[in-house]
């Protein structure tokens, strides 16, 4: 079994591939990764809010209209508008100071779409962390014992990220965590436009990336009142793990 | 936003049910109530109830104590220890089937509860005397009419634990922080991880 981790710096994060593959190996799994470190570069090039040039900044200062842009792009816009819909309003990114950013669904969008190529690429064993935000394909390849296993997932406690406080065992699938802390109170209520305050940290395990990250930030938003967020058949299998801000509580579902 | 999903389901002996929920989706002010009752055989006499209520999740816990008659609804008394606006109180009386009594598995759907601003039913499935899920099969129309005739997950309160870390990946800090992040990568390597 072939296995290659790679850590590359991107989107002003790290982004962690760890793979695992009978079929590729050498410089056939070195070109595949090569150009999942290209489409991670794309993205940033047509996403990032601190780039003028890039599609998301124009979209931004009007000068050009959604029906102008790339394919992805344009994808990124309409799950926007889904999980914009799926949350009430509690995940908005055209509510962000400066208009239409989409940074809080595009890294679990993005890690899903790498993921994607590496197992099309015939990689079985894949696990990209966009910073938090992981998908997952195929579980991994033990090889003390030779046998695939579940990826097993830890939630970081946000008050000591060296402490794991929950464990998802995920053969194929999407976590994504938000949280106030590491990067500082970087959501906000589009309600009202003051910082997000539902909860310390919030948790989302689903089959999409996009959606994981979505309603992570829509938990943190909303708080325990996302809760009815998940009842809806669009999100059925998804489950939620959120730590309290003031308790050392936490609740799921 | 204050709201209260607050479910209290108990076995004795054979069963209980006790049922309160407030939908999320509804105003802080606005109370819902459960109404309890024991039916059954009286030999074993606790009911409890998990809440997990409202911003600040406080806990309840209902104790019930059902007179032992044979009448079809026993009286209990609930005291609910949620710090916020919710109070359980046995106004309502469940009609729980009496064919159910010695049952401690099985799914049990409350009364519906007429409650000011609609009509609260709640059903609970329940394995080996433990509560494993409960859901609203009526909820009031709130302004959001999509919410209402949904299935209201319920949340699990749980205290923060350390857990194996026996992980291959983690979920949590945004790593911003290239230099936290390398530098943690070192220690691990260091450690043999």
């Amino acid at each position: 079994m072939n296995h290659l981790r790679r850590q590359f710096p991107v989107w002003g994060t790290i982004v962690d591939v760890d793979c695992y593959s009978q079929s590729v190996g050498g410089a056939d799994l070195d070109r595949v990764m090569d150009s999942v470190i290209s489409f991670c570069e794309d993205v940033d090039r047509d996403f990032s809010t601190y780039k003028s040039d890039s599609w998301v900044s124009r979209l931004r200062h009007g000068a050009v209209s959604i029906e102008d842009c790339p394919d992805d792009v344009r994808q990124v816009w309409d799950l926007s508008l889904r999980a914009k819909w799926l949350s009430d309003g509690a995940f908005d990114p055209w509510a962000v100071e400066g208009g239409f950013d989409p940074s809080g669904l595009v890294k679990g969008w993005a890690a899903d779409k790498c993921a994607d190529m590496l197992v099309a690429a015939g990689v079985a064993h894949v696990q990209v962390n966009a910073a938090g935000d992981l998908a997952l394909r195929g579980g991994w390849f033990d090889s003390s014992v030779g046998e695939v296993k579940h990826w097993s997932i830890g939630v970081v406690n946000p008050d000591d990220r060296n402490e794991v406080v929950k464990v998802y065992e995920i053969t194929d699938g999407a976590i994504a965590t938000s949280g106030t802390y590491e990067r500082g109170a970087h959501i906000s209520d589009p309600h009202s436009g003051m910082i997000a305050i539902g909860a310390k940290s919030a948790t989302v395990v689903g089959a999409e990336g996009w959606l994981c990250d979505a309603m992570a930030t829509a938990v943190m938003v909303a708080g325990d009142d996302a809760a009815k967020f998940f009842g809806q058949s669009e999100l059925a299998g998804y489950q939620v793990f959120a730590v309290n801000r003031h308790e050392q509580t936490a609740w799921e579902i | 936003m204050k709201r209260a999903l607050l479910i209290a389901g108990g076995t004795v002996g054979g069963l209980g049910a006790v049922l309160a929920i407030t939908p999320p989706q509804l105003g802080s002010s606005e109370l819902n109530i459960a109404g309890g009752s024991v039916i059954g055989s009286s030999t074993g006499t606790s009911t409890t109830a998990s809440a997990s209520s409202t911003s600040n999740t406080t806990a309840a816990t209902t104790s019930a104590k059902p007179v032992a008659t044979k009448k079809a609804t026993t009286k209990a008394t609930a005291k609910a220890d949620a710090g916020a606006t919710a109070s359980a109180a046995p106004t309502a009386a469940a009609t729980t089937a009496a064919a159910v009594a010695t049952a401690k598995s099985g799914t049990f759907t409350g009364p519906a509860i007429f409650v000011n601003y609609g009509t609260v039913q709640v059903k609970i499935t329940v394995t080996n005397g433990k509560i494993t899920d409960a859901v609203a099969v009526q909820a009031p129309s709130g302004r959001n009419d999509r919410w209402t005739n949904m299935a209201l997950p319920i949340l699990k309160k749980q205290t923060l634990a350390a857990q194996s870390a026996n992980i291959q990946g983690a979920s949590g800090a945004s790593y911003t922080s290239y230099g936290w992040y390398t530098s943690l990568q070192g220690a691990l390597a260091q450690a043999g991880l």
